[in-house]
Parts: structure tokens; C-alpha cells; sequence
């Protein structure tokens, strides 16, 4: 089955996506990524307020079949959690673009956004 | 037939690497699972029932009376095993699932590849294969970081000195150079592979460990040995 790679967001190699909305922006794990985990029964988030750089790894993951460290694609401030993927972590596996998204951030540095991944750079590594 | 769910007890924790514990659960009165080796059980702490994880045996199918599992030091549930499980605790297992089964046959040549804890699952294959005598010959290909790293290494040794067709060959990627390991070094390579294959059309392939290993391997043997996909079996995040 093919993975779902949205056209308006950018990734990083380590699987997150990021939506962009003026200097905030949102990370999650791709549509690959959920299915290469599979079920997904825990989530660990970063704390508001936390300083991060990029390639941090800021949260954790873990699936039935693995535990796995999510690292923050870009630099930052931690504005905001989403507490409902940790109430119910199957979200991540059910929508992972929308309901299922991890944390905002206050972009730290705007350069890093030239070094992520476009879709098609992102559909490339998958083999999409 | 019916999902038999049991409250076992642990009858043994035994530390085989300082990060690498394998638990024994024992089977409750009444319990009788059909269930077959390769297969994985999933388990859960009752405090915490929605929160469960999936592990591949490390015991075989003729072993009765209870399953053994051999869990890393990894997220909250390994760590929870690792640190805490210990003799006496209850633990809430699903029954046996999964098709990365053994090919048990006469001239059948399993080669099975395993990455870190990936290596778990082969114990079966190996215990069940020298406890019935079986002609059915299983090289296991184990790729660690270093020598400190390897999971049953004892027992596997003491399978291949009690059964001739039984192989363990182990590569280290990351020993310093002076080490004075005297066997494989780096990655596991198609050219490796390749001199483990006497007769391919009765061989086997397995491969089981973190993704980017069993995505390596399966690339390594369809493509670059070109066997077929009918005659290679994965087990990803073993």
C-alpha cells in the first residue's frame, strides 16, 4: 500500500512532517512511518516551553512491534502538545497529518527550512 | 477459535546481556494453545491493559507449559521488563500469532539473518531442529555491534556442538581494531551470504531485527542473490 505524502508540507529524513502557519509550525510522523511502526500504543511528548535544536531527539514513540525516538526537524520553542495522541496513540495510526500531530514550535531559525524535504525529495527516499 | 487471553506468572527472569532479559511465563492451569515456533506473543502489565507490546518467542513449539520471551532494554515496556519484571509478577499474554515459521524439512537449508534482539526468534528454530534430530540444516548469520552484544551466545554455541547441521556465525560492526576478535567484522554482505548457499533452490532465507537490517537483507537476497521472494521470509522490528 502506498503512502500518503501531502503536497503542502515538508519532511525530514527521520520520517517527521511539518506544516508551516507564520512562525509556528507543526510536526508529526508521516503516513510511512505509522505503517512501518505499525499500532502505535504509546506517546511521549516534549514539555511546553522546552528548547530544541534540530535533530533533538524530543519525543518517543512505541508501537507494538517497537520504541522509537522522534527527532525535531527544526529548532526551537515548544508552544503547544497535542494530549490527545498520548490519551489515545492509535490517532497517530488513524490520522497522521491531522488529529495524530505531536507538538507546535516557535521557529528558532529560518534557515533550517531550506534543508528539509520536499514531497517529491520525501517520496524519493520512500520509494513512493 | 476464541482469542485465549491468560494471566501468567513469571517462573523465570534470567539476564543474558546487562540490557537483554528473558522472562519464562508460566502457563496457567487449563491453558492449551496450539502454537507454533517463529510465532510472537503479546503481552501486557495488568495495571496497564491497553498498553501492550508484541515479542517473538525465544522458546520453541514442543516446549509446553509455558513461552519464553527475550526482551531489550527499549521504551517504556522494555524497560519496565529489564528493570523491574521479576519472579512471582503477573503478566496478561495474548496467544501466538505471526508466519515467520521455520521450514522444517528434510534437505531444507535455513539461513537466518538476525540484527541485535532480531536473533531471538532462531532459538526456537535451532531448539526445536537439534531436540527432534531433524536433517534440516540452519546457519545463523548475527550481526552485532561488538562481542559484548551477542544474545545467547552460550546456548547457540552448545546447539552447534550438539548438532552438525546447526551454524553460528556471528559479525561485529563496530569493534575497535586492536579487539582481538578473530571472527567476522562489518556489515553482513551478499558475498558472505553467498558462500553460506550450497544449494539454493532448497535454501531458505530469514531475516529478522531493526528495519533498516531486514530492509538491507531482503534487498541483499532478492536483488543481489536474485532468489525468489516465494523463498524468503521477514520479520521486521524483531
Amino acid at each position: 500500500m502506498s503512502s500518503q505524502v501531502p503536497s503542502d508540507l515538508k519532511y525530514s529524513k527521520s520520517h517527521e512532517w511539518v506544516r508551516f502557519s507564520g512562525d509556528i509550525a507543526t510536526i508529526g510522523i508521516t503516513d510511512h512511518a505509522q505503517h512501518e511502526l505499525t499500532d502505535i500504543v504509546f506517546v511521549e511528548l516534549p514539555a511546553v516551553g522546552r528548547q530544541v535544536k534540530a535533530a533533538d531527539a524530543c519525543a518517543v514513540v512505541e508501537s507494538v512491534k517497537t520504541a522509537s525516538d522522534i527527532y525535531s526537524p527544526v529548532s526551537g520553542e515548544i508552544t503547544e502538545v497535542n494530549k490527545a495522541v498520548v490519551d489515545d496513540p492509535a490517532l497517530v495510526n488513524a490520522e497522521p497529518y491531522a488529529g495524530g500531530w505531536f507538538y507546535k514550535i516557535k521557529l528558532g531559525d529560518a534557515a533550517e527550512l531550506n534543508s528539509l524535504l520536499t514531497p517529491e525529495d520525501y517520496k524519493a527516499q520512500i520509494g513512493a | 477459535m476464541a482469542k485465549v487471553i491468560a494471566e501468567m506468572l513469571i517462573d523465570a527472569a534470567t539476564m543474558e546481556l546487562p540490557d537483554t532479559k528473558t522472562l519464562k511465563l508460566k502457563w496457567p492451569e487449563g491453558y492449551d494453545v496450539e502454537f507454533k515456533t517463529g510465532q510472537f506473543i503479546t503481552f501486557y502489565w495488568p495495571d496497564t491493559p491497553t498498553y501492550k507490546r508484541a515479542y517473538s518467542l525465544s522458546s520453541c513449539a514442543l516446549d509446553r507449559g509455558f513461552y519464553e520471551v527475550t526482551v531489550k532494554r527499549e521504551g517504556k515496556m522494555g524497560t519496565r521488563v529489564v528493570d523491574w519484571a521479576k519472579v512471582g509478577d503477573k503478566i496478561g499474554v495474548l496467544p501466538p500469532a505471526g508466519k515467520f515459521l521455520p521450514v522444517l524439512e528434510p534437505n531444507r537449508h535455513l539461513i537466518c539473518i538476525a540484527g541485535g534482539s532480531g536473533v531471538t526468534p532462531f532459538r526456537g528454530f535451532v531448539r526445536e531442529a537439534t531436540r527432534r534430530k531433524l536433517d534440516t540444516k540452519i546457519t545463523i548469520l548475527y550481526s552485532v555491534r561488538t562481542t559484548n552484544d551477542i544474545i545467547f551466545q552460550r546456548e547457540f554455541l552448545d546447539f552447534a556442538a550438539e548438532n552438525k547441521n546447526f551454524t553460528f556465525l556471528v559479525t561485529c560492526t563496530r569493534l575497535i581494531p586492536e579487539d582481538p576478535w578473530t571472527g567476522h567484522r562489518g556489515r553482513i554482505t551478499a558475498d558472505w551470504v553467498r558462500e553460506q548457499v550450497h544449494d539454493l533452490p532448497n535454501t531458505v532465507f530469514y531475516a529478522c531485527g531493526p528495519n533498516p537490517l531486514v530492509e538491507a537483507t531482503e534487498k541483499l537476497v532478492l536483488e543481489e542473490l536474485k532468489v525468489p521472494k516465494g523463498q524468503m521470509k521477514v520479520e521486521k522490528w524483531g
